[in-house]
């Protein structure tokens, strides 16, 4: 199995193209000697973690991070109708949610309790349609070494970071060098499906991978740690989505500048692989490449058909926003095949105003007024299409040119947060919208 | 299985492993270690005990807030029978737990137990249980969970704050010991029963015990003092638990008998106690009112007698689902209240079997239908919250199930599936 690494994209910020941005910062170095085959030894007692500095007061909004993590990847694993693709840093800091619309406590910043370990993510897809599934339904993981059990099982936090989109993840503490065996249970998906995607993930599946944890391994993704210039810490803005080892040959260092329309969408991961593969040679298989991980970007806002509400409020960005989160309304034309019979379908898609990435596990809610009087007054319901991704949807019996749309934000997307986004979506202010003339 | 090792735990938490290990040499190691320990005596009228077997609670202490106390040490004995249900076998075994009767007082200080049966034994029979007795074959009752079952014949739930005498029971019962507390063992249930070592299961419940076991690498060392449970809370409120009378079946031939499921589980707790802060602990153990309001105190005690689930902190689960993003276990599972009163008995109790910690939930209600809707209730699939912010789910792992009838003391001895039905049939 090869690592790849991450190619060094240049950050780029929302508003101007800075070039020589990256301070490779590592604060261990990197060990080219990886001749440490131990298998079997403790770990050091006391790891050095990469640094992992405050930004004084961030706004609420995303915000760049200090430093983009560096990672290992292990070959994607397909199980049933998922295809999970797993991968590795060391233990970071993260923040969890329970609740966030302001309530004390609700928001609380996890620092690893032990070095020792690794920070285990995966992202999981449906393979046929490139969908990233941002949803969890209770998945278990558990941790296996030398046939032995590592810990208590345990369910991986839905997260979302600007460089990885969405995923799952978790430190994981591990006490001992060795090779480890993973177990993903990944029960039925209890979110609403559609198009392609509806009557899929109906059974529970498991999916198994192994990796070494070893001194190689540390120096690996600690080595790598890239820290932004301190200027930049605090921004508006945010990191460019990871390469999964897909854009090699790109070369154009777009800006994801904002959410519309000048870039391809989440299904540009077509590039050769064709870049370094990284200086860390575990032994393993070397003939699988990573290109087809993809990244959980939501379609530009202009691949959605219908008829696009419009802000009341003139915005200075293409899509509304609350929380720092863009919100992609729409109204489907009459029979779409979102809806039963002749109703409009009312799509609304937020996602992270740089990278479009889906947020999740939101409760919205829409109503319609039409001079003054309510006519509608609806939940919607968090689905996962086949083609328009993650969203939050209702069917509309009436709603005409010149209605009143809110959108309102009962709870914020209760997902886990990595540097740069947890001071955003979490006080959302309703959305109004209108259905255009004509 | 060795002993555990003296010099490297605290006497109770030795006392604790013992019971964990089982047999006669963790029997002796007890015994030696409790010296001097008076255990009051039972009773030689069997007819001055309750009908019911489950009837613990008059019997069992209470705390300052009027709360049944648990007995401390808690081991679930697997039993097989090794030949068909016979009026010899019956009598040997109403004579065996006749002998644990005169040994030991029912109460803490002495034992409690019941003696259940699976739905395997009485697939035996040629009659089918009554209609009033509701046993299904247990089941998995979530998508997230593909237990094990308790597919042996009965198990013997043995209670008591006395390690040791859990032990001794369980000795005497088997040939282990020939004398328990004075009197003379006679009869065991060797030779109707064996039991299926990989199915023992012990456990303990009390303040400061789960504290103990900050060795295991599943159990951290922020796990709260004076935490009763593992998860940190106090539980088993007296009004949030049903009567024994509400548990009891009512009609037919097992009426005041009573059904039993024990779901055994992992616990995670390394995230719940170093990942989640207090707030979020409540919130999601209780409910969001309970966090905001601060109802809960460290570990429970603020709420006395009660969990403070009032009909409004219930009926707002779904508003919480929705407007919080998060809802509280023991809010949502209320849900499966009945006219306002809880339709389960709790007697669930920590565990290390397996060197991590973990809950048997064992649970005493009329028909297993009963736990099924409250398990249905906690799970919460409605509700559409984030599962991390769904209760607890994301912190249990339920890896076995067993669903048993309890009879009455009259019928605990190898019962009959039909036990009023024109013909016996059990010799078929």
């Amino acid at each position: 199995m090869q690592d790849h690494d991450f190619d060094r994209r240049t950050f780029v910020r929302r508003t101007g193209a800075v070039t020589g941005l990256l301070a490779l910062a590592g604060c261990l170095g990197t060990d080219d000697d990886d001749d440490n085959d131990d298998t079997t030894e403790e770990t050091d007692d006391d790891l050095e973690a990469p640094a992992f500095p405050e930004v004084e007061d961030p706004p609420d909004a995303v915000y760049v991070p200090t430093h983009r993590e560096s990672m290992r990847m292990l070959e994607p694993v397909e199980a049933g109708d998922y295809t999970i693709a797993p991968m590795l840093s060391y233990p970071h800091p993260f923040w969890i949610l329970t609740g966030g619309a302001g309530g004390e406590g609700e928001i609380e910043r996890n620092d690893p309790e032990q070095m020792d370990g690794v920070h285990m993510m995966f992202t999981l897809w449906d393979d046929d349609t490139g969908v990233v599934l941002p949803v969890d339904s209770g998945n278990a993981i558990r941790v296996f070494r030398d046939g032995e059990q590592v810990g208590s099982p345990r369910s991986a936090w839905t997260m979302i970071s600007q460089a990885m989109g969405f995923h799952f993840g978790d430190n994981v503490p591990l006490d001992d060098h060795g090779t480890y065996t993973v177990e993903v249970e990944l029960p039925p998906l209890s979110t609403r499906t559609t198009g392609q995607l509806e009557g899929r993930f109906t059974e529970r599946a498991t999916a198994t991978f192994e990796f070494d944890y070893d001194e190689a391994f540390w120096d690996h993704v600690v080595g790598e740690v890239e820290y932004l210039d301190e200027e930049y810490w605090g921004q508006r803005g945010a990191l460019e989505p990871m390469d999964h080892g897909g854009h090699g040959d790109h070369g154009d260092q777009q800006e994801h500048d904002d959410d519309d329309h000048d870039h391809d969408g989440h299904d540009d991961h077509d590039g050769h692989d064709d870049h370094d593969h990284g200086d860390h040679d575990d032994g393993r298989d070397d003939h699988h490449n990573h290109d087809d991980i993809p990244y959980s970007a939501l379609p530009a806002a202009d691949a959605y058909p219908g008829t696009l509400l419009e802000p009341i409020d003139d915005p200075d960005t293409d899509l509304p926003r609350s929380g720092d989160a863009a919100f992609l309304a729409t109204l489907f034309d009459s029979g779409s095949r979102l809806v039963e019979g002749d109703d409009r379908y009312l799509l609304v898609s937020p996602r992270t105003p740089y990278n479009r990435v889906p947020l999740a596990d939101m409760a919205l809610s829409a109503t319609i007024e039409r001079d003054g009087e309510t006519v509608a007054d609806t939940e919607l319901v968090q689905t996962i299409d086949g083609e328009y991704d993650l969203h939050y949807g209702a069917s509309l019996g009436d709603v005409q040119p010149g209605d009143a749309v809110t959108i309102t934000i009962e709870s914020p997307p209760q997902v886990a947060r990595h540097q740069g986004y947890e001071t955003a979506f979490l006080e959302m202010p309703p959305i109004e919208l209108t259905v255009p003339e004509g | 299985m060795t002993l555990p090792d003296r010099s490297s735990l605290s006497r109770r938490d030795y006392l604790r492993a013992l019971v964990a290990v089982g047999g006669a040499t963790a029997l002796s190691a007890c015994v030696s270690e409790s010296d001097d320990v008076d255990v009051p005596t039972g009773t030689d009228d069997p007819d001055s005990l309750p009908a019911r077997q489950h009837a613990w609670n008059d019997a069992l202490s209470r705390d300052d807030h009027g709360n049944v106390q648990p007995p401390e040490h808690h081991v679930l004995v697997a039993l097989s029978l090794i030949d068909e249900p016979s009026d010899d076998g019956r009598e040997r075994v109403e004579d065996a737990l006749e002998i644990l009767e005169r040994a030991y007082e029912w109460s803490n200080e002495g034992l409690v137990f019941t003696l259940g049966y699976t739905p395997a034994y009485f697939d035996r029979f040629d009659d089918s249980l009554p209609e009033t007795v509701d046993l299904p074959e247990p089941e998995p009752l979530t998508d997230r969970e593909d237990p094990t079952f308790d597919e042996f014949d009965a198990v013997l739930h043995l209670a008591s704050d006395r390690s040791q005498v859990v032990l001794e029971a369980e000795a005497g019962l088997f040939g282990e010991a020939d004398e328990l507390n004075g009197v003379d063992v006679e009869t065991g249930l060797t030779g109707v029963f064996e039991r299926v070592e990989d199915q023992r299961r012990t456990g303990f419940v009390g303040e400061g015990l789960p504290a103990e076991h900050t060795e295991l690498s599943g159990v951290p060392d922020s796990i709260p003092d004076e935490a009763p449970f593992f998860m940190g809370f106090r539980s088993g409120f007296d009004r949030s638990q049903a009567t024994e009378d509400r548990v009891t079946i009512e009609d037919g031939p097992f009426g005041g008998g009573t059904t039993q499921q024990i779901s055994s589980m992992d616990l995670q707790l390394r995230i719940w106690f170093e990942q989640d802060n207090h707030y979020q602990r409540v919130t999601k153990m209780f409910s969001p009112e309970h966090a905001d309001e601060e109802l809960v105190g460290d570990i429970g005690e603020a709420l006395t007698s009660t969990n403070a689930l009032t009909d409004e902190r219930i009926e707002s689960t779904q508003d919480d689902a929705r407007t919080r993003g998060v809802v509280g276990h023991a809010q949502k599972a209320a849900r499966a209240r009945v006219d306002g009163e809880p339709p389960l008995l709790r007697r669930d109790f920590n565990t290390v079997d397996g060197e991590s910690p973990g809950l048997h939930f064992l649970s005493l209600q009329e028909d297993i239908e009963a736990f099924v809707r409250v398990r249905e209730a906690m799970t919460g699939d409605d509700l559409g919250v984030a599962n991390a912010n769904n209760g607890i789910r994301s912190y249990i792992f339920v890896t076995q199930r067993g669903n048993y009838l309890i009879p009455p003391r009259s019928l605990r001895a190898l019962p009959p599936a039909n036990p009023t039905g024109d013909d016996s049939s059990e010799e078929t």
